[in-house]
């Protein structure tokens, strides 16, 4: 009494044994395995099926039977061939197109733990490459003296390539077909190499001249080997790189997006730039920039090794899902940024003259305000107002990373045509439509005063708190009576281009000393204020090419 | 070996003109291919038939129709095409001048 299976062979159903069954199983997969590399596999499989199909009838009617027997599925096959005898007529017509058919690319990559000196990397790339495994050695011990790069490599492929440990894995490795005939083969070669061991010595004892002959024939032989080999090794080489540089990439990518995470929020101080993305939706656009920037790269990194070294690879659907994935956070990333783009599409300025008071003895101290402010809703949530008498805040701009915004103010200084000095405030800002702009503009708040003589400027300006960046800037210019002796800190640099380090340099100051410098209000503009005491040379040394504007009191 | 890589060459540009032939002279089943070319011990196994018979095919050589079978699934009758007839007779003029040449250099030498 046998169990039998009802299979169906292109719509023809069939009682067929079980044991009938899995030898039919075995031989249509590898007969599908065999063809899986032509374009026509499925019709040609499907033709044989078919076939099969047709002699079972033919076999089951001449019996007068019901069921499929082992013996029937096996007459069948001896009928049809088996995929080795396919196998037996496709070598010779690939024979006949090229002399050495090289068959590496049904090689894969393993460590060799039957012929190894440390590890069996050599050897297994040896074997992958059907060259002599001392070829790989000495290469691998000449770049050791490459700052070690050899090294650094051997131990990458050490822990990326798997040891060979099956007998399968040892012929995938040497490129011999798995299958019985292979397995006898591998195992014909192994009682081989026993015997040769145990011949060696006789080859031991032979003469000198022998040896010389065989090692200079040999040697010409593997060196042709192994240029042959090189340019290969060379592709892997390029792969292993590319593979190093997108790990590179992707630790870069990865710390970047964990620091963006974490130090999105940028501290108290309500003056600009305010973020150009609102706080609840950073983490968003984060995270879809860096899908965007990830998924290619792991994909690149994937197919190199897929390609080079035949394994992992990425499933259809895996591809498809992931695929998906990257089109949705390119999506999102892309919806943003023209959501951000569009804050910038309108622009918009707002012009303010504001008069000063002029001075009696028409001198002016241009100095720079070192006072930060708070809004008031951030002086409460920090409880500025109980701060102790005695307790300042001390933050130094310069240190700061903010003084980078520092170039959206600028001051210049100009010759009034009155006695009476001003200031001309110009605002600019940028919005999605022009009211935003407008609104924008008007909205910053720059803070200046005048204590008689002393103009403080600020070198920052302020805007409303929940509001973002809007690409916003002003534009100082004070006009000044003519002859207006104005003395300017050196900290104004940060403002403006007024060039009191020169002046000072002109008449011999150290800058590190003196803190100002003296100029003239003329026709021209300001002039720098030179002493007496400096003789010519000193000021041709060090005047610029147009000198014009420095005057020899 | 040699030798064997011979034979197979030659054994090979045969087939080809051998399975046109065959059709050629009528609708035929690919079995019935197979029997015509074992009898010419010319092919051993079913199997290897299929490809050559798919890449003719795809190359406009050849034609089939489906027709019923009494005996399972249906079956492919093969005919050769127009282009196919044309091909046939390229090959019978390159065999005629081949067989020529073949007695010619073989001459008075006897063959076994």
């Amino acid at each position: 009494m046998n169990k039998t299976i009802i299979i169906n062979i292109n719509g023809i159903v069939f009682h067929i044994e079980e044991d009938a069954y899995e030898v039919l199983k075995s031989y249509m997969t590898d007969v599908k395995r065999h063809f899986m590399n032509s374009a026509d596999s499925l019709e040609i499989t499907t033709d044989i099926e078919n076939r099969i199909a047709e002699m079972f009838n033919e076999l089951l009617a001449n019996d007068n039977k019901q069921v499929i027997v082992e013996q029937d599925v096996k007459s069948v096959i001896e009928q049809m061939g088996t995929v080795e005898d396919f196998e037996h007529a496709e070598e010779d017509t690939k024979a006949s197109f090229t002399d050495t058919y090289y068959n590496a690319d049904t090689r894969r990559l393993f460590r060799d733990p039957d012929d190894h000196l440390v590890s069996g990397v050599c050897a297994g790339i040896a074997n992958y490459f059907d060259i002599q495994a001392v070829w790989i050695r000495l290469a691998f011990a000449l770049t050791f003296f490459f700052f070690g790069t050899g090294l650094i490599l051997y131990i990458i492929l050490w822990i990326v390539i798997p040891k060979a440990i099956t007998r399968s894995d040892r012929m995938a490795m040497k490129g011999e077909k798995l299958n019985l005939q292979g397995f006898k083969k591998n195992f014909e070669e192994e009682m081989g190499s026993m015997r040769n061991n145990l011949s060696d010595f006789g080859h031991e004892a032979r003469p000198f001249v022998y040896k010389a002959r065989d090692f200079t024939g040999d040697f010409f032989h593997h060196l042709g080997v192994f240029f042959g080999g090189a340019a290969q090794l060379l592709l892997k080489l390029i792969g292993v790189l590319i593979i190093l540089t997108c790990a590179g990439f992707l630790i870069f990518f990865t710390v970047g997006f964990i620091a963006l995470l974490s130090v999105g929020y940028f501290g108290p101080f309500h003056d600009l730039p305010y973020e150009i993305i609102r706080h609840h939706h950073a983490d968003y656009i984060f995270s879809a920039a860096f899908i965007v920037a990830v998924i290619p790269i792991i994909s690149i990194m994937l197919l190199v090794f897929k390609g080079i070294f035949n394994v992992g690879g990425i499933g259809r659907t895996t591809g498809t899902t992931v695929l998906i994935i990257w089109l949705c956070a390119i999506g999102v990333f892309i919806f943003n940024v023209v959501g951000i783009a569009s804050e910038f599409r309108s622009h918009a300025s707002v012009v303010e003259t504001i008069a000063l008071k002029p001075t009696k003895n028409n001198i002016y101290y241009i100095k720079l305000n070192e006072l930060k402010y708070f809004s008031a809703e951030d002086s409460t949530r920090l409880n500025i107002k109980n701060l102790s008498p005695n307790m300042k805040i001390a933050d130094d701009d310069d240190n700061d990373f903010e003084s980078f915004y520092h170039r959206n103010i600028r001051l210049n200084i100009e010759t009034s045509d009155t006695d009476q000095p001003v200031l001309i405030k110009s605002s600019r800002a940028r919005g999605p439509y022009y009211e935003d702009a407008f609104n924008n503009a008007r909205n910053i708040k720059y803070i200046f005063n005048q204590q008689d003589t002393v103009l403080k400027f600020d070198q920052r300006f302020y805007g409303r708190n929940d509001e973002l960046w809007h690409n916003e800037e002003v534009d100082l210019t004070l006009k000044l009576p003519m002859n207006a002796k104005v003395i300017i800190d050196r900290d104004m640099d940060r403002i403006s281009d007024l060039r009191v380090w020169d002046c000072n340099n002109i008449n011999k100051r150290d800058n590190d000393k003196v803190r100002s410098a003296t100029f003239t209000m003329t026709n021209n503009g300001l002039q720098c204020k030179v002493d007496t005491l400096v003789t010519d040379t000193i000021i041709r040394k060090h005047l610029p090419a147009d000198s014009s504007n420095i005057k020899v009191k | 070996m040699i030798v064997e890589n011979t034979q197979t060459q030659m054994r090979k540009g045969v087939l080809e003109y051998c399975i046109l032939s065959t059709i050629a002279k009528g609708e035929i089943y690919a079995s019935d291919i197979i029997a015509e070319l074992k009898k010419a011990q010319l092919l051993v196994v079913e199997g290897t038939l299929y490809p050559l018979l798919t890449r003719l095919k795809n190359n406009g050589l050849l034609s089939y129709n489906w027709v019923e079978s009494t005996s399972g699934p249906p079956r492919k009758y093969y005919v050769l095409s127009e282009e196919g007839k044309k091909v046939l007779e390229q090959l019978d003029k390159t065999w005629q001048e081949l067989s020529y040449a073949v007695q010619t250099s073989i001459g008075d030498r006897k063959v076994k």
